[in-house]
């Protein structure tokens, strides 16, 4: 190899050290639980942080006003703790100075989190808490990509009347996503339609046999099962080797290969639930998301990785239109008009913050893979689920 | 003045504490913990009369916290009520809950006692979580208003901005205080604490113990019933699991760490164990391990906490006898 | 109806099954040393693990996985007992203080070594099902039964037959003319927790393949054990029995009738009636001056 010549050498120097002195990084905050009983789901939601900012990382960073950024994580430990979220939203706003918050799991703890936003003017959009009531705060500065439960139980109330379920039963968890589920679906259906049960149970309890034993004795012909993966997949083994053949209803968690591993394909046959996005599908913006998630964390990618990924590049989308990393007023003003196709589907927020991404509803195959049931437009047979 | 180092450390505590704003100006992130520090520091002083004072163990304290935060919240945010009136509502209602239970429990001792406070602050919990319609259930409550400012003058006084509330939380706090030091410094604090030395001997001296300990008992719920009204106004949001069994908990164990018994240890107590998380968030799943040992090593080394130590740290230096009014 | 109530006393017996495993434990360590260990739960849940971590490491044999899990509570009860609860005997607030700190650093370490996700964990007595009517139950659930009454069997006539045994019965009578009679009282609180540790691990290790492995599966079994050790009389072996059964099938015939949101409820709500009504419990002593 020939030598450089010093020209070439020197331009090279110059070149490098302008491209250094071009790249910085914008640190933006995430609220998630990372122990505690609900750090399970929580490792998606980073999951999906974490691969958003290395895909931006990887294509070079993000351009905001000529100066190239690469993107970094803030990230607490909230342990769905009012308290502890509430301190540190506070802290990422005053003490790490973020332009943006992302995540929190727990819709309560969003509660807390949210009158900070507007107190210190800076944006949080929630990736997975599903109470209604957060979007109806009048809170300038409170956004959520994911569906709330009125928008996941219109889907479902829906679904529900077309297939032959009555009565319906419910299995729980006794907290936010568990009740707001069921109220939700009982105030969707109507009047008369006959609910068969409705079983509670604590985060961490694992023999539902009472319950089994309860349904079965209701006569119910389908059973909405409104908790994560790990219990769910207790509930309907317990379900199926007790011999029931009711119609399975599940949570956005069951709908994962991951899930599958759990279980098998004979006992998750038939079974629906819904989902914020079909990983299978054919669609380019899935698959890309799809095929990358699986090659750096080895499992089939869940829901709330997904909503998560999402609103990393809202977040991003939101500072380039807005020109700035640093001012959390102008970024809340470009994400009120932003508009972009996300992996859970087209994203742009309503006047309360509100995204209405598309409820998608997925069913097992027999040989354990998936179609799309709905919407219409995404149908899709066995293996694109 | 009989304990010169407490007096002295009451007296700074405070004035730190009225200048707090001013000190951390420039740093609202350690305001915002010391605010909620004494959000937590209300409770413990109700604590400390419980079982610094008369010597009962509650596990479920944070049970009357959430009775006196929801009844303030749903006061203030549904019907309108203004502040004051809500305040007292809500420390009313934490105090009636505690009449309610106190009667029948207290006469019961030591080990069954602690295991019927566990079950109390579970049944409210449950009540907290499922009651959907009264408190919002476990998604929370959200949406709940600062107290209205007002003016003196030309003055204003408000309390949505972080350094309004906490002033307010700082009066709340030292009235709580003031409340406790003229109980514990009262008769009826003597005969307290010779309950807690030695029931028997105290009847025997003519002590109606049990007025005594449920007398204590209310007024403890009644104090952790405004603390948890102070903090879900702090918050601006209320949930289920703010009252739960891990959090009356942290509650004995932060009046522990700053020394049960002493005046000033459920706020050293409630400051630390507030403070020290915050700080250690750079090691977040380590802190809770670092926090169990702290618990151990107090267990073994310093049942009296960090006033204890202070104060043994200080009979050392000075070598002087002291008359200690509240603790063997 | 009556086939339901039938059903749901059976499932609360197997569940109740489980309270008693824990509670057995509970209630030596209360008999013996007076002590509310409230730890008693992560080390069942340690027990879990332990029988994981055995099942898959060393030996693909389940019982020698939960032998070898019963070995390792055993030890961890002995340092336990010697480093901490000997330190603060006749100190009950501290004790607990000790207890509440054990659990942060025994539960948040199990999250450290082995994350949060909840491990799983199938021998072939967890797959095979039997059908006892209309209900299906595993062999695991009939194994649990059978271990139960093995260990309560074996802990009877260690404590009636053994010298140790009855040198721990003599201490949780009358600490102090044990020492008299020439018993070493360190040497039977040593072994009282070392029994109560195992019995934590064997419960745990029973009922994680059950289930699931994960860092709060002890929480709650362990709140329905102390109800249990409570309503049955604490110090009493067949209270503890007793007691955890009737917690069980109490808990499950109340789904019949109340909302399941307050299936906890029920059972706070029994506990504190038997703390008001009979705070010895139902098998429990009256001591004059102690209630």
């Amino acid at each position: 190899m020939r030598r450089l010549t010093i020209p070439a050498a020197l331009a090279a120097a110059l070149c490098a050290q302008a491209a250094y002195a071009q790249e910085e990084t914008v640190t933006i905050g995430i609220v998630t639980a990372e122990t505690g009983p609900l750090a399970a789901p929580g490792k998606f939601q980073m999951n999906g942080f974490n691969l958003a900012v290395e895909t931006i990382n990887e294509q070079g960073g993000f351009e905001v006003d000529g100066t190239t950024y690469k993107l970094e994580l803030q990230v607490y430990d909230t342990r769905c703790n009012a308290a502890e979220g509430a301190s540190a939203m506070q802290r990422l706003a005053t003490v790490d100075q973020v332009p943006i918050v992302l995540g929190e799991l727990c819709s309560p703890v969003a509660a807390a989190e949210a009158p900070i936003a507007q107190d210190m003017q800076v944006p949080l959009i929630i990736t997975v808490p599903t109470a209604s009531n957060l979007t109806e705060q009048d809170n300038p500065y409170f956004f959520r990509i994911n569906a709330h439960n009125g928008q996941l139980n219109r889907a479902l109330a829906d679904y529900v009347q077309t297939i032959d379920a009555e009565p319906l039963a419910f299995i729980a968890w006794n907290n936010d996503a568990g009740r707001g589920g069921v109220n939700g679906m009982q105030a969707l259906l109507p009047e008369d339609y006959e609910i068969g049960y409705v079983g509670y149970f604590n985060v961490g309890e694992v023999d539902f046999s009472n319950h089994v034993t309860n349904i079965r004795n209701s006569g119910a012909k389908s059973v909405m099962l409104l908790m994560d993966e790990e219990p769910g997949a207790l509930a309907i083994r317990q379900l199926r080797d007790a011999g029931l053949d009711v119609q399975l209803i599940g949570t956005l968690a069951m709908g994962s290969n991951r899930f599958l591993d759990r279980l098998n394909a004979d006992y998750l046959n038939g079974m629906v639930q819904y989902n914020s996005f079909p990983p299978n599908a054919p669609l380019e913006r899935i698959k890309a998301f799809s095929d990358a998630y699986s090659a750096k964390f080895g499992e089939e990618s869940h829901g709330f990785a997904a909503q998560s990924y999402d609103a990393v590049f809202a977040a991003v989308e939101a500072m380039k239109a807005a020109g700035t990393t640093t001012d959390g007023a102008a970024v809340r003003d470009a994400l009120a008009e932003l508009s972009f196709e996300g992996v859970i589907g087209p994203i742009s927020f309503d006047e309360q913050g509100q995204a209405s991404p598309p409820v998608y509803m997925t069913e097992w195959c027999e040989g354990g893979d998936r179609k799309v049931i709905f919407p219409a437009e995404m149908v899709a047979d066995c293996g694109a689920g | 003045m009989k304990l010169s180092l407490s007096a002295i450390a009451g007296l700074a505590l405070f004035v730190l504490g009225a200048l707090a704003p001013l000190i951390f100006g420039s740093q609202p992130y350690i305001l915002y913990v010391l605010t909620l520090a004494l959000c937590y520091a209300i409770p413990a002083i109700g604590m400390n009369l419980l079982y610094g004072y008369t010597g009962l163990v509650s596990l479920g304290h944070m049970g009357f916290a959430g009775v006196g935060a929801y009844t303030t919240a749903v006061l203030m945010k549904d019907f309108g009520v203004p502040f004051v009136p809500s305040l007292l509502a809500g420390a009313g209602a934490a105090g009636l809950i505690g009449l309610v239970v106190g009667i029948p429990c207290l006469r019961l001792r030591s080990h069954f006692f602690i295991v019927v406070t566990l079950a109390v602050g579970m049944i409210m919990y449950t009540l907290f979580n499922n009651l959907d319609a009264l408190t919002g259930g476990a998604e929370g409550l959200p949406g709940i208003p600062r107290p209205e400012g007002f003016a003196i003058g030309a003055f204003e006084v408000e309390f949505r901005s972080l350094t309004g509330f906490y002033l307010l939380v700082f009066t709340v706090t030292a009235l709580v205080f003031l409340l406790q030091y003229v109980l514990v410094r009262s008769d009826f604090g003597r005969s307290l604490s010779s309950v807690r030395q030695d029931e028997s001997l105290a009847a025997a001296r003519g002590v109606n113990v049990f007025a005594h300990k449920l007398f204590a008992f209310v007024l403890s719920a009644a104090i952790a019933g405004v603390g948890g009204a102070m903090k879900v106004l702090f918050l601006r949001a209320a949930a289920p699991l703010s009252f739960e069994l891990q959090e009356s908990i942290n509650l004995i164990m932060m009046l522990i760490l700053g020394g049960a018994g002493y005046l000033i240890g459920p706020i050293i107590g409630a400051i630390t164990f507030v403070a020290l998380p915050e700080f250690l968030r750079v090691a977040s799943e380590l802190r809770l391990i670092f926090f169990g040992f702290v618990l151990l090593l107090l267990a073994r080394f310093a049942p009296r906490g960090i006033c204890g130590l202070t104060e043994a740290a200080y009979t050392k230096l000075s070598n002087r006898e002291k008359a200690v009014v509240a603790h063997t | 109806m009556a086939t339901a109530i039938l059903e749901q006393f059976i499932n609360g017996a197997m569940m109740g099954s489980i309270y008693v495993l824990m509670a057995l434990g509970m209630v030596l360590i209360y008999g013996v040393m007076h002590v509310l260990n409230f730890a008693h739960g992560v080390l069942f849940m340690v027990g879990g693990y332990m029988a994981h971590l055995y099942f898959f490491n060393l030996t693909g044999s389940y019982p020698l996985a939960i032998l070898c899990s019963m070995a390792s509570l055993a030890l961890i009860g002995m340092v336990l007992e010697r480093l901490i609860f000997r330190q603060l005997r006749d100190n009950l607030r501290m004790q607990i203080v000790a207890s509440l700190g054990l659990i942060l650093i025994i539960q948040n370490g199990v999250v450290q070594l082995w994350g949060p996700h909840a491990l799983q964990m199938r021998p072939a007595s967890v797959d095979a099902l039997v059908r006892v009517g209309q209900l299906s139950f595993t062999v695991q659930h009939f194994v649990i039964i059978g271990v139960v009454a093995l260990a309560v069997t074996v802990l009877y006539l260690f404590l009636t037959r053994t010298r140790l045994g009855t040198a721990m019965r003599a201490t949780s009578q009358h600490p102090e003319a044990a020492v008299v009679v020439g018993i070493d009282p360190n040497r039977v609180y040593t072994l009282t927790f070392m029994i109560a540790c195992a019995l934590a691990g064997l419960g745990g290790a029973l009922l994680g393949p059950l289930f699931l492995i994960f860092p709060q599966m002890g929480d709650a079994p362990m709140l329905k054990a102390l109800s249990a050790i409570i309503i049955g009389g604490m110090g009493s072996v067949p209270g503890a029995i007793v007691g955890g059964l009737g917690i069980g099938i109490l808990e499950s015939l109340s789904t019949l009738v109340i909302p399941t949101d307050y299936r906890d409820t029920i059972v706070f709500g029994a506990l504190i009636l038997m703390l008001l009504v009979r705070p010895w419990g139902i098998f429990g002593v009256r001591v004059r001056g102690e209630h």
